[in-house]
């Protein structure tokens, strides 16, 4: 059996799988104390603690943490060399900036002096900072500054957060962005992770634990232990994990609604995968290298306030509280269903009382009313799936080829889960003039997209046969390399390190590798060349997993 | 978090699978270390620039600014259609309002295309500026005086040839002396066609020039003169191969002078000319043009082997660049006393090289003298490609009698055993062929 837990901000769902079965589910009030929230979401699943071989955790956790700033201080230590002044992207007085200089390739053109660093480290760990992150400029290319940083120091902290292990990905502020709060929330995360554990212990589980991550895939609590960035913007992952282990059909472009309370995320599933951000997710107003899937977050849900501006109805952004016909404060679309008569729920008088006052004003009837919140807040959704597409289509492309041959998305489809997904669906039809579909279970589908994810990894590897330099930061390998190196070569030495790791990582499944970049390149000095500059990304690909498919 | 004064388009297309030949400089990976460091200094994240896709220029806009022989098919390849498409969306990025400047980081590059195409001279077989340029002021008529400011190490004898006759696109060239490098043309008395004179404006450097010596050019003659012509839309042909570590010329500007003069010349849109020093110049002089387009301080760009003192240049060289500063300027404020007097038709004959396909042109050209309009010319082109052709441009804005003058010339071509025929009617947007 597989536990799968999704801790929203107000709700907590869990599920428990056996096979492509769903045993249990439940819904319970997230609280204030994650770990009972999480004890007591597994008990109101009421299923058999032993026969339970993984546990997967979507927490909030350090999303809020990093949002709410509820973190520890956390220290920095940064080599730059000429570029942009990096000072503009330090945010605390914790940030130093010290002496190195890497260049594009990784050649090193000004050393680190270990004196200046060891007075760096002395000075934060008189402050009292027991945790420090380390970046260098361009060191997924050539990782040895970060490195000798953290081993000058490593002693004296209790943890180091190196750049180069969170992203093979080039992005000098991000790393320093994500490095920063990896190393900030580790803490918390250690304490979190540990106390979880002895909860599970106590229930007698003793799966592995998992954690989701902002990608759509897993990854073991010893890994989130010490990448507890990744596991931001969780939430939004399990919603589209959620809908893509319900997708009957694997050929379409779906147009994913996870249509909440207060907001509806967007997402997009192009033939079951679902579309990453290309540089990394935001969180807290920052930019990070976090690889993600790629929503949009609407103010438009179930329970968004609705109002009038002049003789226009708004719906959202803002949400007061539940429904009126659940005793809340403000008319919701909720109520507009409530008053067509299609909530069961809910006292239906309530919402008549609370909408009556818009149809007044608007001399209209009170059902043509309600019918035109609802297809307004629909309205809402569809307008910013349009932009989300969009968006998408006007990605820069850099090859002739795919100039000529460009890959529109264009849905086909949408999938609606979430609370009100069932009621809306009509309208989400009318509206978007495609069909809509609705899975069964879709009220647990983010606890359902956890349980189910893959683990995944990503890793970047950089060979430079001129330098005779293989490096993969994520994986920390630098290695020297045959000068006739080829492409094949570094395939398969791709391969194999991410297969390793993966097998550490305790992936389930075969986990098939894909490529995501493949790059060659020649070094040319004069006329001649003199050697190839390859690149590669590889993956575990991101999808449920396969038990879930064997039906 | 950096925010940018001005609000900044890049159009970044490094078309990684074209090339002229694996080692040629103009190869798949030119640009390929400049993404890695605008990537790397996280450029794109900074609020107010952003990235834009290329675009796709079609037959028609390039027949605006080019006669290809024997037809625009077989003188490009796609690349030139995405690159001269980049251009002319960066160019409407800036029309429409959507950013104040732009920057297309596109190649192949464009400016030693001339107005007849017989094939690719200085790896370019089509201008893009021109492409762009054409396209704008079909599209916004408002648009009436153009200034091209080019920077490339080479004189863009392309970019001349295209606006000789035009007195409403001032061409500006700062260049290493024809003397010391290809294409061995861009001297002062190079002034512009009958129509133009004081249009077109070469400034030949010497070796070795440094950022003092083109920042004094920049400051002493580029903007007085750019002040006085007081154009709709300045372009910088941005060429990037006046770097010190630059392997195909001798000039000594460094990245941080780059960027000073786009500061300076605050052009609408910056287009990637030449440059190919694809390691140790083109990240950080792209990396610096943008932020200076963008009005983030770039003082911090730096190449990481900059030696200023090495690469500093002679003082001697900023005493000539001063006296030509001054010549230059003499020539400018007496542009107006020169007059083509007595003739009705002027005529030119010149010899062309295609030296990256290896054709040679020769060509007779016939300009209508006029004072009301830029003036209708002929071009009676032979290549040793075989193809012997006439080429009638009527130009924007052109009166009645250049209008018919054109008219008559592409109607009656005479007995001269042309292949074809070609017209350009800008006013008309009329673009035709007629193969005899």
């Amino acid at each position: 059996m597989i536990v799968g837990i999704d801790i929203g901000g107000t709700h907590t769902d869990a599920v428990c799988i056996r096979g492509r079965n769903i045993i249990a589910t439940a819904k319970i009030v997230t609280g204030d104390d994650l770990v009972q929230t999480i004890r007591d979401a597994i008990g109101a699943l009421s299923i058999n603690y032993a026969g339970i071989r993984r546990t997967v955790l979507s927490t909030t956790l350090s999303t809020n943490a990093i949002t709410e700033k509820k973190y520890a201080p956390a220290g920095m230590i940064v080599s730059a060399g000429p570029g942009i002044d990096p000072r503009r992207y330090f945010f605390t007085d914790d940030f130093h900036l010290v002496r190195g200089a890497i260049d594009h390739r990784g050649r090193e053109y000004v050393p680190i002096d270990p004196g200046e660093v060891a007075r760096v480290a002395d000075g934060l760990k008189k402050k009292g900072i027991t945790g420090v992150g380390v970046v260098s400029k361009f060191s997924v290319r050539n990782p040895s500054h970060e490195t000798s940083i953290s081993s000058l120091i490593e002693k004296d902290f209790d943890h180091v957060s190196l750049g180069h292990t969170l992203s093979g990905n080039l992005n000098f502020p991000r790393r320093i962005h994500t490095t920063f709060f990896n190393t900030a929330v580790m803490p918390v995360q250690k304490r979190f992770v540990q106390s979880v554990r002895q909860a599970l212990a106590e229930l007698g589980i003793r799966s592995p634990l998992f954690f989701l991550k902002a990608d759509g895939g897993t990854f073991s609590d010893s890994a989130a232990d010490r990448h507890p960035v990744e596991t931001i913007l969780s939430g939004p992952a399990a919603s589209m994990m959620g809908g893509l282990a319900l997708c009957d059909d694997l050929d379409t472009t779906t147009l994913m609604l996870d249509i909440g309370g207060t907001t509806t995320d967007i997402g997009v599933l192009i033939k079951g995968i679902p579309i990453l951000e290309p540089k990394g997710v935001d969180i807290g107003g920052y930019k990070t290298l976090v690889r993600g899937l790629k929503v949009m977050s609407v103010g438009a849900g179930g329970d968004s306030r609705v109002s009038l501006s002049g003789q226009d109805i708004r719906v959202g952004p803002l949400r007061d509280g539940p429904p009126a016909c659940m005793g809340g404060p403000s008319p919701t679309p909720m109520d507009a269903l409530a008053v067509l008569g299609q909530l069961p729920q809910g006292d239906r008088e309530k919402a008549v009382r609370a909408i009556a006052p818009i149809a007044g004003q608007l001399g209209q009837d009170i059902s043509e009313v309600s019918r035109r919140i609802v297809s307004i807040m629909v309205g809402v959704i569809r307008e910013r799936a349009r932009e989300f597409i969009d968006e998408v289509n006007r990605y820069p492309v850099y090859t002739i080829f795919e100039m000529l041959h460009p890959e529109v998305v264009e849905p086909d489809r949408v999938m609606a889960i979430g609370g009100p997904a069932e009621l809306l669906s009509p309208f989400i039809e009318e509206s978007f003039d495609m069909r809509c579909m609705v899975p069964d279970h879709a009220m647990v589908a983010n606890a359902l997209g956890a349980a189910l994810a893959r683990t995944t990894r990503q890793i970047t590897l950089t060979a430079d046969t001129q330098l005779r330099r293989m490096i993969c930061p994520e994986l920390g390998m630098d290695e020297k390399i045959s000068p006739t190196m080829s492409m094949d070569e570094l395939k398969k030495r791709g391969e194999q390190a991410l297969r390793d790791n993966a097998s550490r990582l305790g992936i389930l499944d075969k986990g098939e590798i894909s490529i995501l970049e493949e790059q060659v390149f020649n070094i040319v000095r004069g006329f001649s060349t003199t050697g190839k500059n390859m690149r590669l990304k590889l993956q575990t690909k991101p999808g449920v997993i396969d038990e879930w498919g064997e039906a | 978090m950096i925010t940018a004064k001005k609000k900044t388009g890049l159009i970044f297309f490094p078309a990684y699978d074209w090339e002229i030949s694996p080692s040629h400089p103009e190869r798949q990976e030119r640009l390929l270390y400049t993404q890695d460091q605008v990537m790397e200094e996280g450029v794109l994240d900074i609020e107010g620039i952003t990235e834009f896709k290329a675009g796709l220029a079609t037959e028609k806009d390039i027949c605006r600014a080019h006669f290809c022989v024997p037809d625009v098919e077989s003188r490009i390849t796609p690349s030139h259609n995405v690159s001269a498409g980049g251009c002319i969306e960066a160019a409407r990025l800036v029309m429409d309002g959507a950013v104040d400047n732009a920057f297309a980081l596109v190649r192949p590059p464009g400016h030693h295309a001339m107005r007849v195409v017989h094939g690719a001279r200085g790896f370019c077989n089509i201008n893009i500026e021109a492409v762009m340029i054409e396209w704008v002021r079909k599209n916004y008529p408002h648009i009436g005086k153009i200034a091209v400011v080019d920077t490339d190490c080479h004189h863009g004898d392309g970019t001349q040839d295209v606006y000789w006759h035009d007195p409403n696109v001032l061409y500006i060239s700062l260049h290493q002396d024809g003397r010391t490098l290809y294409p061995g043309s861009g001297f002062p008395e190079e002034f512009g066609g009958p129509n133009a004179l004081g249009r077109n404006l070469n400034v030949p450097l010497p070796p070795k020039t440094s950022d003092e010596g083109m920042l004094y050019v920049m400051e002493h003659f580029v903007m007085p003169v750019l002040d006085e012509f007081n154009p709709d839309l300045i372009i910088n042909s941005a060429g990037q191969d006046n770097h010190y570590s630059d392997p195909i010329t001798n000039m000594s500007f460094t990245a941080g002078g780059y960027a000073r003069l786009n500061e300076m010349l605050g052009p609408h849109i910056c287009v990637l000319e030449g440059g190919y020093s694809i390691e140790a110049a083109l990240p950080y002089v792209n990396t610096g043009i943008i932020l200076a387009l963008a009005g983030v301080d770039y003082s911090y760009i730096r190449e990481p082997d900059l030696n200023p003192e090495r690469i500093k240049e002679d003082p001697r060289i900023i005493d000539y660049i001063k006296q030509l500063t001054d010549t230059l300027l003499d020539l400018w404020n007496s542009r107006d006393n020169y007059e083509v007097r007595g003739e009705e038709i002027v005529r030119r004959s010149r010899n062309i090289f295609y030296d990256t396909d290896g054709i040679s042109e020769n060509q007779q050209e016939s300009v209508r003298v006029c004072t009301d309009c830029p003036g209708a010319y002929k071009i009676d082109s032979s290549a040793s490609t075989g193809y012997h052709i006439m080429a009638v441009h009527i130009p924007w804005g052109a009166c009645p009698r250049c209008r018919e003058q054109g008219r008559a010339w592409f109607d009656k071509p005479g007995r001269h055993n042309y292949s074809a025929v070609y017209l350009q009617d800008m006013d008309n947007d009329e673009y035709t062929v007629k193969i005899l």
